[in-house]
């Protein structure tokens, strides 16, 4: 019974794997409610800090702050790609990859020099596999992104803004509306787009000045933006790793049913045939 | 929330999370230029902060350096980077 015992070995390989895929979903599944707490718990700063350059901003101001400076034309730009350090998630940072090559192809058509800067392994090693220069390339950065790794990433690229070195920052990353869906998505982070003003204004007094606020706030609110795709990204992260890892337990089951079933016909082929030879054979002694 | 009913309704948000959010008779905190207190009533404000101790009402206090704090109808938002409960 040759193809009965090859049949059990792939039967035993692939209950194998099934057992890694189940428990991998399950510990994405416990990582994306963490991550996605840590989305919502993102939320109540983001708002404030919205809220209060909303209330301070006047297009008047807008010509004395270097980080609202709107350039006429994007000639060096710096791209930040967020990816994951770990794979077996889907096409979570194939999706990432390819929007980010599209939104570079795009300002590479409009006539702009484009950096490069890409966190995270896989996004890393594409890049090196494909041979274009990387400017930063970060693989420290965990699954519990911090504010001061968001600040890491783009103080520098900040401060190259201030002085006209860089015209814009584009941010690549996931967004996360929902576990189903986790678009990747490309943001301008630089220059700050202020966020709009809604119901009525509030008369503030302002110490010291709206200025000094808003020289404060600014970077902040930069700094936010890259904090909120960082987290997003992580909680997209375990949510694509979730339903691959859902989908590989799941075709498992089916092929475990279909290799059972063949199993268990070969097996009863070969039982019939066995009966068949005893009952031919004593027939043929009592002849 | 009308105007002087006596509590402030405060909340310390940093990016990772809200810290604290709950009512307070009163609120000290270290602006840029030195303590500021503020009671219930107080006008509509904003001001940035600077490197120094929170204080909410009796019990909670934080150590804070930079961000801001915002009042608007009793509703006080202490908004910063840098908290930690001290």
């Amino acid at each position: 019974m040759a193809k009965g015992r090859e049949l059990k070995g792939r039967i035993k390989s692939v209950e194998n794997t099934r057992k890694i895929t189940r428990t991998m979903e399950m510990v994405a599944t416990s990582k994306m409610k963490r991550a996605q707490d840590r989305v919502v718990a993102a939320r109540p700063y983001a708002r404030a800090l919205a809220d209060v350059i909303a209330s301070l901003y006047n297009p008047a101001l807008a010509e004395r702050f270097p980080l609202l400076r709107q350039p006429a034309q994007e000639s060096r730009a710096a791209v930040i790609l967020l990816t994951s350090n770990r794979g077996l998630a889907g096409a979570f940072n194939a999706n990432l990859i390819k929007e980010a090559r599209a939104l570079i192809e795009k300002l590479e058509k409009a006539g702009t020099n484009v950096e490069l800067h890409v966190v995270g392994k896989k996004g890393v090693g594409y890049f090196r596999y494909v041979g274009r220069d990387v400017a930063v390339a970060r693989t420290d950065i965990t699954d519990k992104p911090t504010a001061a790794d968001a600040a890491s990433l783009v103080e520098s690229l900040m401060a190259r803004f201030v002085s006209a070195e860089l015209d814009a920052v584009y941010v690549v990353g996931s967004r996360f509306n929902s576990v189903l869906s986790t678009p990747p998505t490309a943001d301008r982070v630089l220059p700050v787009e202020p966020p709009a003003a809604k119901g009525a204004q509030k008369d503030y007094l302002l110490y010291p000045s709206a200025e000094a606020i808003l020289t404060e706030l600014l970077p902040s609110y930069v700094r936010n933006a890259v904090y909120r795709a960082l987290v997003e990204t992580v909680a997209a992260e375990q949510a694509a790793r979730r339903t691959a890892m859902k989908n590989a337990t799941d075709n498992a089951g089916d092929m475990l049913n279909l290799l059972r079933r063949t199993y268990n016909r070969a097996r009863q082929a070969q039982i019939t045939q066995e009966i068949a030879e005893i009952v031919g054979g004593a027939s043929a002694l009592q002849g | 929330m009308a105007a002087g009913t006596g509590a402030l309704k405060v909340s310390v948000i940093s990016p990772e999370a809200t810290l604290f959010e709950g009512q307070a008779p009163s609120v000290t905190a270290p602006a840029f230029d030195g303590e500021v207190g503020i009671l219930p009533s107080h006008a509509p404000m904003v001001t940035t902060l600077g490197k120094g101790v929170l204080r909410i009402g009796d019990g909670a206090t934080f150590t804070v350096e930079g961000g801001f704090l915002q009042v608007v109808d009793d509703v006080v938002r202490v908004v910063t980077e840098h908290a930690a409960k001290a």
